[in-house]
């Protein structure tokens, strides 16, 4: 990894929030307020791979969507590179700079275009090509992704979820951003497409200095591709850690339980969790998971006390890692 | 058994006014007992989906065809056995959802997205079984709260204001909420974080248990197929590439793919370097790939010779094992 610039803040997110209102309940049609990303703050450095990971729901794609500028926040600020996030400023060239691939490759790819025209886009709306040369371009595009060249004249809906993915990862990488926010890039695809594209992803990030963020909820992936990893539950970041220092026993109770889960993809090890709310079919009841007062992690936690009801922990620096619990486990298993 | 299939070959045409096809399904053979589950690995274009979209006769039409074999079903008691291949197409939504059901890979095509989660599996419910509206509603609501989303608060919650995570659990309430006698889950945790993904898996191995379901689950993941089957079957350009215990295929693949897929994936073991570059099968599946004479897996093989030029058959291996390679000592 290169050393040089290797301080320099990327972003810098701080007191982020993103609340929706929405749905009334069945029995009850007052509107809920949903905390989809609550009160956030984290840094990334330039050269990078932030990962970011956390349950269903936790909030990991409205973050990603706030820092493409795709959703509006509640309240809070983003800073890239020291400025204030604005897509609208030409001076900053940021949707150039900063590209997204998206968890779903379903639709995320215009239907009724030819895969060179989908490629091809952004590289020439930002100029990086010119229009004639799209597709030339897109061809070469297609081969970085490992995919065959001839699939440019092809229609989206002729390729299968994993071709589709290579596609909309071509076309993040056609304009050659410098922060790239990888939303489960590669969930979708199969083994061996997964391999190449991980392959990929780490070739492009060393030999171009990129900066990820990577958002995943496969902790196999973070261990392998990050240097550092960041874990939400219930729209807030429960624990920041360099990734040895996370496998090798990290902080935060909930952190805990993920890394067990990972340790139950052996054969037939399913259901061995160490959550309270233990994962049992019978007694879920996904409406009391989040606690709304105090800890949000309250309700499933196994080191929970009295305290943690009514009060709610910060984000607090304990050594190279921060934790936001009241508890947490000293450092190393 | 539950599901017999036996030399299904399903085409897919290039260019139907020339009559130009590939089988995107060749001479497929395996049947599943009643509460057993099967995983179909493969990668992404090997045929996977669309083998699944043809046990429920979904396959595309026009474009595509189910030229020969048959699908055989029977519910778990016996009582009822049908040949899906043989049923004309105002009888298949009597057997759909009911006798055999399917989670899609892609949640958008069983998602109604102006439709009220609540109502659309209320309206499953009622299609086919008589009872009243505030019933199926009880039944929407357990199944959704089965699949850890807050039934009674999302109930009134459209497709486009859940994570894909969660729109990807509805389906799937959808799709076991009729209890059917065989369940093909394409994919079925695929956009799902580590917790819910296992309580999908639990769920389906309740169902399993508990109802006798027989799954045919579609998965590129090998660590989940390991971990919720009792026999695997490697797929590859429409082909069965080898087949046989889940264990023995993971620990020890006979055959060149799935001894390459099983080197793709990044482990979690002592020894193991992270950002080491990962294998990778070198080239890409092509459809060409499902037409030729050869081993379907030539092009990208480590192991080929000048043997591989013919059509492989599905060799024996020992007994409940199978491969299609004339390289296996
Ligand atoms: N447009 C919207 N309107 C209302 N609520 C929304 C909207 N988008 C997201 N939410 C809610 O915000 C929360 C966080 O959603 P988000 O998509 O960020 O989750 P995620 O962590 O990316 O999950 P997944 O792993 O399933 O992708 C969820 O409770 C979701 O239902
Ligand atoms: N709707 C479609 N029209 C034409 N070809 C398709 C369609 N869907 C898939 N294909 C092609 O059929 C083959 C098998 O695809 P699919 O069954 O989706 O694979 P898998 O599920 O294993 O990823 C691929 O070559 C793919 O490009
Ligand atoms: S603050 Fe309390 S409830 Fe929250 S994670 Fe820590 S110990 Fe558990
Ligand atoms: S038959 Fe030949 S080409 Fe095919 S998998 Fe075996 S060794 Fe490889
Ligand atoms: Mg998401
Ligand atoms: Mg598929």
């Amino acid at each position: 990894m290169m050393d040089n610039g290797k301080d320099s803040e990327v972003l810098s997110i701080n007191k982020l929030s993103k609340h929706y209102s929405g749905y009334g309940s069945l029995f009850n049609f007052k509107k809920n307020i949903i905390k989809a990303v609550d009160n956030v703050s984290f840094k990334v450095y330039k050269g990078d791979i932030f990962s970011i990971v956390g349950e269903t729901g936790c909030g990991k794609s409205t973050l990603s969507k706030l820092i493409l500028g795709l959703t509006n926040r509640s309240s809070g600020e983003i800073f890239y590179k020291g400025n204030i996030l604005n897509y609208n400023l030409k001076k900053l060239d940021l949707r150039k700079k900063i590209q997204i691939v998206f968890q779903d490759p379903y639709s995320s790819l215009n239907p009724k275009k030819k895969i060179y025209k989908i490629v091809s886009l952004p590289a020439i709306k930002n100029k990086t090509i010119k229009k004639k040369d799209a597709l030339q371009y897109s061809m070469q595009m297609l081969k970085k992704v490992g995919l065959d060249e001839n699939y440019v004249f092809k229609f989206p809906h002729e390729l299968s979820g994993g071709q589709r993915q290579r596609i909309s990862i071509a076309r993040s990488l056609s304009v050659n951003p410098e922060l790239l926010v990888l939303d489960e890039p590669v969930s979708a695809l199969d083994v061996s497409v997964s391999a190449q594209i991980l392959n990929l992803l780490l070739d492009l990030h060393e030999k171009n200095n990129l900066t990820y963020i990577f958002i995943t909820h496969d902790l196999r992936l973070v261990r392998h591709m990050a240097d550092k990893v960041c874990v939400m539950y219930g729209g807030k970041i429960m624990e920041i850690s360099p990734v040895d220092k996370f496998f090798d026993g990290p902080l935060h109770p909930y952190s805990r339980v993920l890394l067990e889960s990972i340790l139950a993809y052996g054969p037939k090890n399913i259901l061995q969790f160490a959550d309270a709310g233990n994962i049992n079919i019978n007694n879920i009841n996904a409406g009391i998971e989040k606690n709304s007062r105090g800890c949000v992690y309250y309700n499933l936690c196994s080191r929970r006390e009295v305290q943690c009801i009514n009060n709610e922990p910060e984000l607090k620096e304990n050594g190279d890692v921060q934790v936001n619990c009241f508890f947490p486990y000293y450092s190393s298993v | 058994m539950s599901l017999i299939i036996d030399n299904l070959t399903v085409r897919l045409y290039t260019d139907f006014k020339k009559k130009e096809f590939f089988n995107v399904a060749d001479s497929v053979s395996f049947s599943v007992q009643n509460g057993e589950i099967i995983a179909v690995v493969g990668e992404s274009g090997s045929g996977k989906s669309f083998l699944g979209l043809s046990l429920m006769r979904l396959n595309p039409p026009y474009i595509s065809e189910i030229s020969s074999g048959s699908i055989l079903i029977s519910d778990s008691g016996g009582f009822e056995k049908v040949d899906i291949v043989k049923l004309k197409e105002n009888q298949l939504s009597g057997v759909r959802g009911r006798l055999i059901s399917m989670i899609f890979q892609d949640p958008n095509v069983s998602l109604n997205p102006v439709i009220k989660i609540g109502e659309q599996i209320v309206e499953a419910i009622l299609a086919h079984k008589k009872m009243k509206k505030k019933d199926a509603c009880d039944i929407a609501i357990h199944y959704l709260e089965l699949m850890r989303i807050d039934g009674k608060a999302r109930f009134n919650s459209y497709p486009h204001e859940l994570s894909g995570g969660m729109r990807q659990r509805v389906m799937i309430a959808m799709a076991m909420v009729l209890e059917p006698a065989v369940l093909v889950a394409d994919e079925p945790t695929t956009a799902l974080d580590v917790k819910t993904s296992l309580q999908v898996l639990a769920l389906i191995e309740k169902m399993r248990f508990e109802k006798n379901v027989s799954v045919l689950f579609i998965t590129h993941d090998l660590s989940i197929a390991r971990n919720i089957s009792d026999k695997t079957l490697v797929f590859y350009a429409g082909q069965i590439m080898e087949y046989g215990l889940t264990e023995d295929i993971i620990n020890n693949p006979a055959h060149p793919y799935s001894i390459s897929l099983t080197k793709s994936v990044p482990g979690l073991s002592k020894d193991y370097a992270p950002r080491e570059r990962l294998f990778v099968i070198p080239g890409s599946l092509s459809q060409g790939d499902f037409k030729s004479g050869k081993c379907r897996f030539y092009n990208r093989c480590f192991k080929k010779t000048k043997e591989c030029l013919n059509e492989i058959p599905l060799l024996k291996l020992s007994s409940g094992r199978f491969a299609r390679c004339v390289n296996i000592i």
